[in-house]
């Protein structure tokens, strides 16, 4: 027995009332709760689908520039020493940062540059399923490459050299079939054709080289900057870069759906929070009785006030504690019946659970001060003379 | 012990200020058992409430041992409230969701450190004593309205109150209840506590004794 005691048995008293408020607080927490894990798995899910739309971090060996000029002959900026990245050990490193479950794809490149007939092209070495799993915009007449020995080409260079789908040329020694030619892009892409990796090494000779990688990192749970730094601190001696247009325009995306969740998330939370407050009022005005006999064994204000604080906060705790499961049950089936989810699935904290079942408590109490305030206030003699 | 001297009260009725109080002088010594008497509305009540600091008077002095009532701070109060003074009304005044023994033991009750055992122990002694002791663990809905005033006055035997101020402790329950209920308060007179005692019964009066008589919110002797 202690003071708990008192608002403890004061919720037992009206069960109908405490369930009510507890129902309508739970559909509240519960509502939040799941809003919260369904924008969570949506944005993740979203964010993931947008890292099909290029990368978003380029890692390539540090090059030292010089801009060469000489007797008023200007020879621009030229390379001073040429490096390239080894793949299978750059790779592994991406791979083995703090945040490698934030990497979503890792698209290895070797360039360089050759002749057709008399014209000159570039040539890029690419895996072809992480190549295609960062840019799944990709269209093309024909096929994409499946057999050795077999390029894509891009829609400027299909114009210009008059290659199309079937097409035989050659690269750097060696005979290539055209298995198909990229519709326009817009991008680099129209401009160069595209082989496996590992022929254009063995062409090159630069087994395991590579001119640069491209890295689709998901920055929905950490800034991209945390990446990156991780990425410098396992690869020194690269250059390591985040395209932070194309971070920006996929965190707007994801962001506005969190902060559409979080704004209905707010409206719920005010109304429950008012409701809880009205109650709180309500009780304060029927319990002057209570008020008076406390105060007349000598309860102070502090303590009349602590009642009604415990009372609300007890309240929002529970409310807090059964509608966070309550909500993340609810989240698994709200992704089933959109069929959001696609393989992701909220995940269960227990120290999510502790922090929403306190924090509701602190809502509930909030709600609760003024009433429980005007409670306190109460002298004895006024709540005896209105009994 | 306890002493009023000139009490002013008026209340505010409808933007009118009604005087209910004019000037009462009264003095209770230690262990001594004082009624007041007096026709309704004639102020007894809340001469009574003024008395146990559950009302601040407008005016004249109050004075418990060396503590000015009217000056001590709130805090200071509330001891007294939970220490030295007991009020038992008309209506019981019981918090009905608790039951018995955490009703007698409410004044204990005011802070999260839980009720020591001794009081514990020292609230079934009391509840024993008022003839309640098998009825500890229930709700005082379902008791008798003397029962519940039994419960009132163990709640003060718990305290060890020095005063105990009684608002018609009779006033709403049956005549033979009423005096089993007048037999623990005399009860409690005869273990040294003071008792000032608002009833309209003069055969209760009679039991104190003093009896002050309050007419128009003034003492009349």
């Amino acid at each position: 027995m202690n003071i708990l005691t008192i608002p403890a048995r004061n919720i037992r008293r009206k069960p109908a009332k405490t369930l009510l408020l507890l129902l309508v607080f739970t559909l509240g927490v519960m509502s939040i709760v799941t809003l919260y894990q369904v924008s969570l798995v949506v944005g993740h899910n979203f964010e993931k689908k947008l890292t099909a739309f290029g990368a978003n971090i380029v890692i390539s060996p540090v090059r030292e520039t010089l801009n060469i000029g000489y007797g008023g002959f200007q020879m621009g900026e030229m390379l001073v020493d040429f490096t390239y990245l080894p793949e299978e050990e750059t790779v592994a490193a991406i791979r083995a940062i703090g945040l490698k479950d934030r990497i979503s794809a890792v698209a290895p490149k070797l360039v360089t540059m050759a002749r057709v007939g008399a014209e000159a092209v570039a040539v890029v070495g690419v895996r072809w399923p992480e190549e295609r799993g960062i840019k799944s915009y990709w269209a093309a007449v024909g096929r994409f490459p499946e057999h050795e020995g077999e390029v894509l080409v891009g829609s400027k260079v299909s114009a210009r050299m008059g290659l199309a789908e079937g097409s035989k040329t050659t690269l750097l020694g060696r005979e290539f079939t055209v298995s198909g030619t990229l519709y326009e892009t817009g991008s680099d892409d129209d401009t160069v054709i595209l082989m496996d990796l590992t022929a254009l090494q063995q062409l090159m000779d630069k087994p395991g080289a590579t001119s640069f990688i491209e890295v689709a990192a998901l920055c929905a749970g950490c800034p991209i900057e945390d990446i990156v730094a991780q990425l410098r601190g396992q690869l020194p001696g690269t250059e390591v870069k985040a395209l932070q247009h194309i971070v920006n325009q996929r965190m707007a995306s994801v962001h506005f759906i969190r902060n559409l969740a979080l704004a209905v998330s707010l409206v719920i939370l005010v109304t429950a929070g008012a409701m809880v407050g009205l109650s709180m009022l309500s009780a304060v005005n029927e319990r002057k009785k209570d008020i008076g006999i406390l105060r007349s064994l000598g309860f102070g204000k502090g303590q009349v006030f602590a009642i009604f604080c415990l009372e609300a906060g007890f309240i929002g705790m529970l409310a807090g504690l059964i509608g966070y499961l309550a909500g993340f049950a609810a989240s698994f089936k709200v992704l089933e019946l959109l069929a959001l989810g696609e393989g992701i699935t909220p995940s269960f904290s227990f120290v999510q659970l502790l922090a929403v079942s306190l924090f509701f408590g602190l809502v509930t109490v909030a709600a609760a001060l003024y009433p429980s305030w005007k409670g306190a206030g109460i002298e004895p003699s006024a709540a005896l003379v209105a009994l | 012990m306890l002493t009023a001297k000139n009490i002013v009260k008026n209340y505010a009725v409808d933007g009118k200020v009604v005087p209910v109080l004019k000037g009462v002088s009264l003095s209770i010594a230690e262990g001594e058992f004082v009624s007041v008497v007096g026709r309704s509305g004639s102020g007894k009540t809340t001469l009574l409430h003024v008395l146990a600091t559950l009302i601040q008077p407008d005016g004249g002095e109050l004075h418990f041992g060396d503590h000015d009532l009217r000056r001590l701070p709130e805090k200071k109060l509330n001891i007294l409230r939970q220490a030295d003074f007991s009020v038992i009304f008309q209506f019981h005044h019981l918090l009905p969701y608790l039951t018995v023994l955490e009703n007698s033991l409410l004044s204990c009750m005011h802070r999260m450190k839980p009720v020591p055992k001794e009081a514990v122990e020292r609230a079934y002694h009391c509840l024993g004593r008022v003839g309640l002791a098998d009825k500890a663990d229930r709700l005082p809905g379902n008791l008798s309205g003397g029962e519940q005033q039994r419960v009132a006055i163990a709640r003060a035997l718990v305290k060890s109150s020095k005063v105990i101020f009684a608002d018609e402790p009779t006033g709403s329950l049956d005549k033979a209840t009423g005096e089993q209920i007048m037999e623990l308060l005399a009860g409690l007179h005869q273990d040294g506590m003071s008792l000032v005692m608002v009833t309209h019964e003069p055969e209760y009066a009679k039991l104190s004794e003093r009896t002050v008589v309050i007419e128009d919110g003034m003492t009349k002797r």
